[in-house]
């Protein structure tokens, strides 16, 4: 991109910004980060209260904008003991690595998918959060942020934070202590005693999910269970806590039940860059544009938002100024073929040119693939 | 047991609003200031034991003693002084709180904001509880028993046991008494008895390791050698990780003892015979797995063994530890 690109790009993001619904509570508590080279080229920054803050925006208009996680007595204080830490918000960062800048973007529905998973098993299901204190977003790329903000998560320190990352990553789990020591046994009159389908936490999730698998698909535990009357009088024991109602030797039964076991925690939280533990972590503010996507990183608001979402379509800048306009642009490499904004663009190949509406071609501008073509 | 707002409740738990009751008013002397170079003095000998005290006036003594030594503790600000008076007097509480009624042990763990429900319907007649998620996470113990992913969870309450509520008291009243106040313009008895405490202390700078660099091992070592250098309480299993760990790489048993002179409950005569016993079992440094599930692993270096941190390149290094 050039500086007259740049300039064009800004002044698309500052017309954005004029309007946006910027929700920040306790702003005048957090750090802000802002970048236009990098994600963050200077930090340390605060606002008194979200008018301020958006006159910067729409003066200023940075490529990214993110806030402290953390709440702080003096959030522009350095260095950052000087702050004055008073508690941070919960945060989990999910997204999906692939190779090649377009090839995330068609796994988005997997990690919505474990973004509903996380919230509905995990933290309203196992970790009791009340719905009206998460705060979920669309990150502006390839994944969601989740951010808890019921005030007795507050002040949990880093360590405590990461335990509940390697709960929800299911770090350390043996399922096979689910069963009572017996198990290992081979006497016929032995029982293996195990988790019930109404338990809470993995237990519970991990019997439902063997239920489920005997009924869908029986023949992936094993061909006995293709037997409808085998199936059902094992599915009995089950819902009993007696998981012995089958010939299968009890460690034998154990070690095919991996597969569902497999599938319980959450794979997609980003663990690398330590959003979650990592108190002095910056992250994007929810509902600002990501300044390599030009996508917002919206704020979806219900379950049924959440389900409805298609980032490449709802996350786009639809403001009323540039709604009739388009753009024309030169792509400088190949890109593959994507849904965007409702419509299948591509593939195209280098040295192609497209007009297209504004913010579908800026997305292929700010990605880095193609340049403006001014006329 | 015990009438939860007397003398003898105050006693037993120092820190209690109670405790701060019985000695109001009272004017340090030169007895207390003795008996709390004692209770600081008691805890560098690892000696938990409590005291048996008759006199009203040796209990109100008794409670002050506690009280004064935070405040020369505050003066000192050593960390290995506070920690190891922080595990030895939160395991005196423990002998206490381990005898009390559920009552009397509930006004005790709601000092700290712990306040689990009884659970209706426990198995086989052991008592269980449940804890709020936050509290449990704030105070639970760091060994693999108390990891989330072992625990029964649902809904924000965490299943306990009634000795593991007591071990989460233990642990809060821990952290608590580690936090040592500040205090601005200290009276000279008092700092005179800081300074006798510390001369009483071995010489800690002859026991730094030259052998052993933090920077040479991998994140979750470099975690608790660091841990240790700050006098921190480790887990056992982090000891035996360690202890392991510095045996497969042919670290003599001398300066592996060293590594944990730091540890605020050392004592050199268990600590070589617990290295020399590992060391004659053989046993195996655990894989990244295992060190994962002990809830030790900090960074994300897929090298499954921690041995073979030491085969990669100078760059992959640098970059795990970025």
């Amino acid at each position: 991109m050039n500086e007259q690109e740049r300039q064009l790009m800004a002044k698309i993001f500052a017309g954005y910004y004029a309007e946006a619904e910027l929700d920040i509570p306790s702003i005048e508590h957090r750090e802000f980060g802002i970048g236009n080279y990098k994600k963050i080229d200077a930090r340390h920054l605060s606002f008194a209260n979200v008018s301020d803050f958006r006159r910067y925006l729409t003066t200023n208009t940075p490529f990214f904008v993110s806030h402290s996680t953390s709440y702080y007595d003096f959030p522009a204080a350095t260095p950052i003991q000087k702050k004055q830490w008073t508690g941070a918000d919960v945060v989990f960062d999910l997204d999906i690595h692939a190779t090649g800048k377009y090839a995330a973007y068609a796994k988005l529905d997997m990690v919505k998918a474990d973004l509903l998973r996380l919230v509905d098993d995990f933290l309203i299901g196992d970790f009791g959060v009340d719905e009206k204190d998460l705060i979920i977003n669309f990150s502006g790329n390839r994944g969601y942020h989740v951010h808890i903000r019921d005030p007795r998560f507050l002040p949990l320190g880093g360590d405590e934070r990461r335990e509940l990352v390697d709960y929800i990553m299911g770090h350390g789990l043996d399922y096979s202590k689910f069963f009572s020591d017996s198990y290992t046994t081979d006497s016929k009159k032995a029982r293996l005693i195990g988790p019930r389908p109404v338990e809470g936490g993995y237990r519970g999730r991990f019997t439902r999910g063997v239920i489920r698998l005997l009924e869908t698909e029986p023949k992936s535990i094993s061909r006995l269970f293709s037997d409808p009357m085998k199936r059902e009088f094992f599915i009995s024991g089950i819902k009993e806590g007696n998981w012995s109602k089958t010939s299968l030797k009890f460690d034998d039964l154990v070690s095919r039940l991996k597969i569902v076991a497999d599938g319980l925690a959450v794979q997609s939280v980003d663990t690398d860059a330590g959003v979650t533990q990592d108190l002095s972590k910056l992250i994007r503010v929810p509902n600002t544009i990501h300044g390599e996507t030009g996508l917002i990183a919206k704020m979806l608001k219900g379950r049924g938002s959440i389900e409805r979402f298609e980032p490449l379509r709802d996350a786009l800048i639809e403001t009323k100024a540039i709604a009739d306009e388009t753009m024309m642009i030169l792509f400088t490499e190949d890109v593959p073929a994507l849904v965007l904004g409702g419509e299948t663009l591509g593939p195209f190949k280098k040295d192609e040119r497209k007009e297209s509406r504004l913010p579908l071609s800026i997305f292929y501008v700010l990605k880095g693939s193609a340049s403006v073509v001014i006329r | 047991m015990a009438e939860q707002g007397g003398l003898d409740f105050a006693v037993r738990y120092p820190f209690s609003p109670s405790a701060k009751d019985a000695i109001a008013g009272i004017a340090v002397n030169d007895r207390i200031i003795i008996l709390a170079r004692n209770r600081i003095m008691k805890a560098l000998m690892n000696d938990s034991s409590g005291r048996m005290l008759i006199h009203e006036a040796d209990k109100k003594e008794d409670i002050a003693s506690f009280a004064v030594a935070r405040m020369i503790l505050g003066i000192l600000r050593n960390n290995y002084l506070t920690n190891t008076f922080a595990v030895n007097e939160s395991k005196t509480m423990d002998r206490y709180l381990n005898r009390e009624d559920d009552e009397t042990a509930m006004i005790v763990s709601e000092i700290f904001g712990i306040s689990p429900k009884p659970k209706a319907g426990g198995k086989g007649g052991e008592e269980s509880f449940e804890l709020d998620l936050p509290t449990y996470l704030r105070f639970c113990p760091r060994s693999p028993a108390y990891r989330l992913i072992n625990r029964r969870l649902i809904h924000g309450m965490v299943e306990i046991k009634s000795n593991e509520w007591k071990r989460i008291v233990q642990e809060a009243a821990r952290k608590h008494i580690e936090r040592i106040p500040i205090v601005k313009d200290p009276p000279e008895e008092l700092k005179e008895a800081g300074k006798k405490i510390l001369e009483s202390l071995p010489k800690t700078e002859n026991t730094k390791l030259e052998a052993i660099k933090v920077e040479d091992h991998p994140p979750c070592v470099a975690k608790l050698l660091e841990s240790l250098g700050k006098h921190e309480n480790l887990p056992h299993q982090a000891r035996w990780y360690l202890a392991t760990y510095f045996l497969s790489l042919n670290t003599s048993e001398d300066d592996i003892v060293k590594i944990f002179s730091g540890a605020p409950d050392y004592s050199e005569k268990v600590t070589r015979y617990q290295v020399a016993h590992i060391k004659k079992k053989g046993y195996s440094v655990p894989s990244c797995a295992t060190v994962l599930g002990y809830g030790l692993c900090v960074a994300d270096c897929r090298i499954g063994s921690p041995l073979a941190w030491h085969r990669l390149g100078r760059q992959r290094k640098g970059e795990i530890k970025r």
